[in-house]
């Protein structure tokens, strides 16, 4: 139980002023300096990842393996890492001889991107172009892949390659909506009066965790419910001024806190963790859970004794999410053509195909091969919003410390403890101090 | 045991409390001892403890080199309210890994060795201090998976029983509510301590003379002011250790609030060394997670040696009494 | 007042102490009520280790359905199999093994070198010695890692069992020292007096008398410092970089993910990761019954 996309932004000027031209060893290759068909006789290629074995990325990953190894002669050392691990570590091993050369690693300014505004990245623009990688990412999914030199996304050199997406949706229990007569809602409107009946009937609707990520972004999503890119854009990249007392953000504390009092949220959400929420959506308890793309494997093999789905947000165009982690390549590391032929299989169709048959949200798949109704229903919502640049990020992303700023607000929130006015002008404060932190 | 010599021979060390306790040799070439000892505390302990001094006037990222600036992070550290607020936390945490698992384990170990020890065998003693032991051989992050499944407000396995046995008005969202979080914390530290401290002093316990007890039970004292007379004094020393090592933990504490609560809700069981952590690992603000680490190393390292210092007046004038 | 006293007077017996003494007294309705107290709270005490155990044998499905409170419907032994060969389990337990093996025997070494210069040899300014040694315990650990980092990188022990062994003999000697000079300082006169009448210098007493009768202690230091090193999780973390050196704790945190977790594995590793250390405490549980001993400090 991981805390959730760790979205440090904090960079400190002093940290960018000095690494003006430190990202080197990417930076003097030219295009033709990328050996699109490496031999690996002899050599072994070190790739570290921290998916599960049986998660669809783990999978998919996995297949790619012999193939590489065919392809090129090489041979693969692959190490299972733990999230918490490359968490901690990272910039430690990236700077040691025990980098590897090719390792999934998070996005976002407080992760690739502080690594590689410390030089510890190699700059993949000459790779993006020998391949042909940036025809196969929309450009929602560019974002989380290019860094500035103060490590900030959106714009620059790439430093990395997300190879799935992920987003969060809605996960209701198809039995319990059939029992009740309620049909999936498409306003937000009829959502609301399908959680009104729940509690009507004694349930609560909601399975929800104000100590973990998902309420956090059930509150984002309410905001985004109005909300245009613009909006999201100065939020996530600090390009223009942001009010958390408009009307956006004041529907969504509004809204939490209407939801807590009419009992569509439990108060319990403050001692439940998101693990916790997921186990009651899949033991039946609660009919609806608000996450991401990231349960789907869990609940297709978890959930036996009822019949479930998904659907986005009603009401809303845009909604939390991104492309996935990334592969990079360490500056470190010894054997970079092989690791970005690696990279390249990986985004083939054979690989990408199996990571959505797998459960996946892949971004370069053939949407003909996928299989199963689950796979395409998942896929074909990603695909709805990608279409619409409906990718919004996640609330926690703008600054080092917001993760737990936001949770902590929300619990005073549902507790009652603060005002939904109260609430917002904490959050405002402590979005602006960190802020400043980043931009200086 | 306590034999009139032995009494006597420790007399005679407080007169002359420099000398060695090996005849005719002086205390000089002891020295040599320490060298392996002394080489690597400095090394692994000392080293570091100074670089991060330094780190703490510094801002640095843990990659490109440290940028001095001055006393910006201890103004900054002694602005912190939150920072300050933790360490009235880390007071709960004291009581929660110290005076309760010491005053507990004590009595445990007492009617484990005296009464289910002698009348019941010592197999069922032993047993009973492995059970007791148990929580201390648990992984923190995997203690706090299951602590979870035993608090958490809905399904949870207390809740369940609460309401199982008629208590349904009792049941409550245990780690969710500002006013139960920190006492469920402590409840859970008391749970992780208590092997601990039962396993020392029952280990202490054996040093008391079954004689002692019977001429004390001859001139009619009863069980708790034999066990108040004689065997706290004896096993007094383990006391002292406990106490301190416990001490040290319960300032430093991290895992449990970390994994079970991250310090909410609210701020309701924010501990010191969060900070630090996330400081050092999340935010990568090394400067800063070195300023809160040094802060938190002072007041420990100042609380050890005044404890030392209190522990050797207690022993001396034990000696000379 | 030591064991070292009470240890030359009891006859050498395979019997354990509590044992001996036992049966003595008749049983008052008083002691079976408190035995039973007692026995309720150990049983509150391992009921998680309960719940461990019975989600370890559920599969995922099971738990979706009823959560983890309820018994297995079928026994599965998917978790434990699949957290063996994902990990690799025996090569973690070797690792593990052979880290908080060494680091147990050298701790209690550089304890008892400590302690002979600090309990009996009394040596200038003790208390500040101890406190020195000390700092190894106050220091947060987390503020060790990037200094140990470089320093280790330099010498060429980064991503080395090694480089754990010795941060870890340091940390656990600092404990052994401490305890070990308060039992040194009240080591029985007569007895050093006598053997250096035989005429055996400080090394020979050291090894002959001193080590030979603190046993029993130096047994309990050596059965602590190896649990908690095994239990270690932040510093073996970030010095074992390759999975081939990894422990087993770090192996147990490879199942939880970024945002959600393999439950019923995670289960199943705690139970696996839980069983050696179990198993080492109940083996050396006895010596525990021989006693530490600890006389005055200083």
């Amino acid at each position: 139980m991981r805390k959730r996309h760790i979205a440090l932004g904090a960079i400190l000027v002093t940290g960018a002023l000095l690494l003006a031209g430190c990202s080197s060893a990417g930076t003097n290759k030219s295009t033709s300096g990328i050996d699109t068909n490496p031999s690996g006789k002899g050599k072994t290629l070190t790739l570290w990842d921290y998916e599960g074995d049986t998660s669809a990325m783990g999978i998919a990953w996995k297949a790619a393996i012999p193939i590489f190894e065919k392809e090129t002669g090489a041979k693969v050392k692959f190490e299972a890492k733990s999230f918490e691990q490359i968490q901690s570590t990272a910039s430690q091993v990236l700077n040691s001889n025990s980098a590897p050369d090719v390792m999934e690693y998070n996005k976002g300014n407080a992760t690739a991107g502080l690594l590689s505004s410390e030089g510890l990245l190699t700059n993949m623009n000459a790779a993006y172009k020998a391949y042909g990688w940036q025809k196969d990412l929309s450009s929602s999914l560019q974002t989380t892949a290019r860094y500035n030199t103060k490590g900030v996304m959106g714009s620059g050199n790439f430093y990395g390659i997300p190879n799935y997406g992920e987003f969060v949706m809605v996960y209701y229990n198809q039995d319990s909506f059939k029992k009740y007569g309620i049909s999936v809602p498409t306003t937000f409107s009829q959502f609301e009066s399908a959680l009104a009946t729940f509690k009507s009937h004694g349930i609560t609707p909601l399975s929800e965790s104000s100590v973990e990520y998902p309420l956090g972004q059930l509150w984002y999503q309410l905001a985004l419910s109005h909300a245009t890119r613009q909006w999201v854009t100065n939020y996530q990249t600090y390009t223009g001024k942001v009010n958390f007392h408009d009307a956006d953000f004041t529907f969504a504390a509004n809204t939490i806190k209407d939801w807590v009092a009419k009992g569509y949220i439990s108060k319990n959400a403050n001692g439940t963790k998101a693990q916790d929420a997921g186990d009651a959506f899949q033991n039946g308890t609660n009919p609806i859970f608000y996450s991401g793309s990231w349960w789907y494997g869990t609940f297709i093999s978890g959930i036996k004794t009822f019949k479930w789905g998904t659907f986005l947000f009603p009401g809303s165009n845009l909604a939390p999410g991104s492309s996935g982690n990334l592969w990079v390549v360490p500056t470190k590391a010894k054997n970079k053509d092989l690791a970005y032929k690696f990279i390249d299989i990986t985004m083939s169709k054979k690989i990408q195909n199996l990571m959505g048959n797998s459960g996946g949200i892949p971004v370069a798949a053939d949407a003909s091969a996928i299989t199963g109704a689950k796979n395409k229903e998942l896929i074909a919502n990603f695909n709805t919003l990608t279409k619409r640049d409906g990718l919004a990020f996640y609330p926690d992303w703008p600054t080092s410390t917001f993760y737990d700023q936001i949770n902590t607000a929300l619990q005073k929130l549902v507790d009652g403890s603060e005002t939904p006015t109260q609430f917002l002008t904490e959050l405002g404060g402590e979005y602006a101090t960190g802020v400043k932190q980043i931009t200086g | 045991m306590a034999t009139t010599p032995l009494m006597t021979s420790r007399r005679r060390v407080v007169r002359a409390p420099e000398e060695s306790l090996l005849p005719h040799t002086g205390n000089r070439g002891f020295w040599l001892y320490l060298i392996p000892g002394l080489v690597l505390v400095t090394f692994i302990v000392v080293v570091p403890l100074v670089w991060n001094i330094y780190l703490s006037f510094t801002s640095w990222r843990g990659i490109l080199p440290p940028v001095w600036i001055g006393f910006a992070n201890w103004i900054q550290l002694f602005g912190d309210s939150e920072f300050w607020e933790s360490f009235a936390n880390s007071v709960a945490m004291i009581v929660a890994m110290v005076i309760v698992p010491t005053v507990l384990g004590l009595l445990v170990a007492a009617v484990l060795f005296d009464l289910i020890g002698k009348k019941f065998g010592g197999r069922v003693a032993s047993f009973l201090r492995a059970t007791y032991y148990l929580p201390q051989l648990l992984p923190v992050a995997v203690a706090a998976v299951v602590i979870g499944w035993i608090l958490r407000p809905e399904n949870g396995a207390l809740n369940t029983v609460l309401g199982g046995i008629g208590l349904k008005s009792l049941e409550h969202d245990w780690l969710g509510d500002p006013s139960t979080a920190l006492l469920s914390i402590m409840f859970v530290m008391v749970w992780v301590q208590i092997g601990y401290p039962v396993v020392i002093f029952m280990a202490a316990l054996q040093r008391v003379d079954p004689e002692l007890y019977e001429a004390a039970e001859l001139d009619g004292a009863g069980w708790f002011q034999r066990f108040r007379s004689i065997t706290i004094n004896i096993i007094r020393p383990e006391i002292f250790v406990v106490t301190l090592t416990c001490t040290i933990a319960a300032l430093k504490v991290f895992g449990p609030v970390f994994t079970l609560t991250r310090g909410g809700p609210g701020n309701a069981t924010i501990v010191p060394s969060y900070y630090s952590y996330n400081e050092f690992f999340n935010a990568q603000q090394v400067g800063y997670g070195a300023t809160i680490a040094t802060a938190l190393t002072v007041v420990i390292v100042l609380l050890t040696i005044g404890f030392i210092k209190a522990q050797n007046r207690v022993e001396q004038s034990e000696r000379s009494n | 007042m030591a064991i070292s006293t009470s240890d030359l007077r009891r006859p050498p017996t395979t019997e354990s102490p509590l044992k001996f003494r036992a049966r003595r007294t008749k049983r008052t309705v008083g002691d079976w009520v408190l035995l039973i107290v007692v026995i309720a709270v150990g049983f509150l005490i391992a009921v998680p280790f309960l719940i461990i155990a019975i989600n370890s044998f559920k599969s995922p499905a099971d738990y979706g359905a009823s959560g983890p409170l309820s018994l297995p419907k079928s026994l599965y032994l998917g978790g434990i199999e699949n957290f063996w060969t994902y990990v690799n389990f025996p090569l973690k337990l070797w690792n593990s093994f052979f880290i908080s093996g060494t680091v147990a025997i050298l701790a209690v070494l550089i304890s008892v070198l400590n302690a002979f210069a600090i309990g009996i040899g009394r040596v200038r300014g003790r208390t500040w010695i101890i406190v020195l040694f000390l700092l190894a315990n106050t220091v947060p650990q987390e503020s060790m890692l990037y200094p140990l980092y470089y320093m280790f990188k330099q010498i060429g022990l980064y991503d080395s069992q090694w480089a754990v062994i010795i941060i870890f003999t340091v940390i656990q000697s600092a404990f052994g020292t401490y305890l070990l000079s308060s039992v040194y300082g009240t080591f029985p006169k007569e007895i050093l007096e006598a053997a250096s009448l035989d005429g055996a210098g400080r090394w020979q007493i050291l090894w002959r008398v001193i080590v030979p009768i603190s046993r029993p202690t130096l047994a309990v230091l050596l059965i602590f410092f190896f649990i908690w090193t095994w239990n270690e999780f932040l510093i073996p973390l970030t010095f074992l970089i390759s999975n081939d050196n990894q422990t087993v704790p770090v192996a147990i945190s490879l199942l939880q993910g970024d945002k959600i977790m393999d439950v019923t594995t995670t289960s199943a590793s705690a139970l696996l990761g839980l069983i050696p250390t179990v198993v080492f405490f109940l083996i050396f549980q006895r010596t525990l019954t021989r006693g530490i001993t600890a006389g005055a400090v200083k």
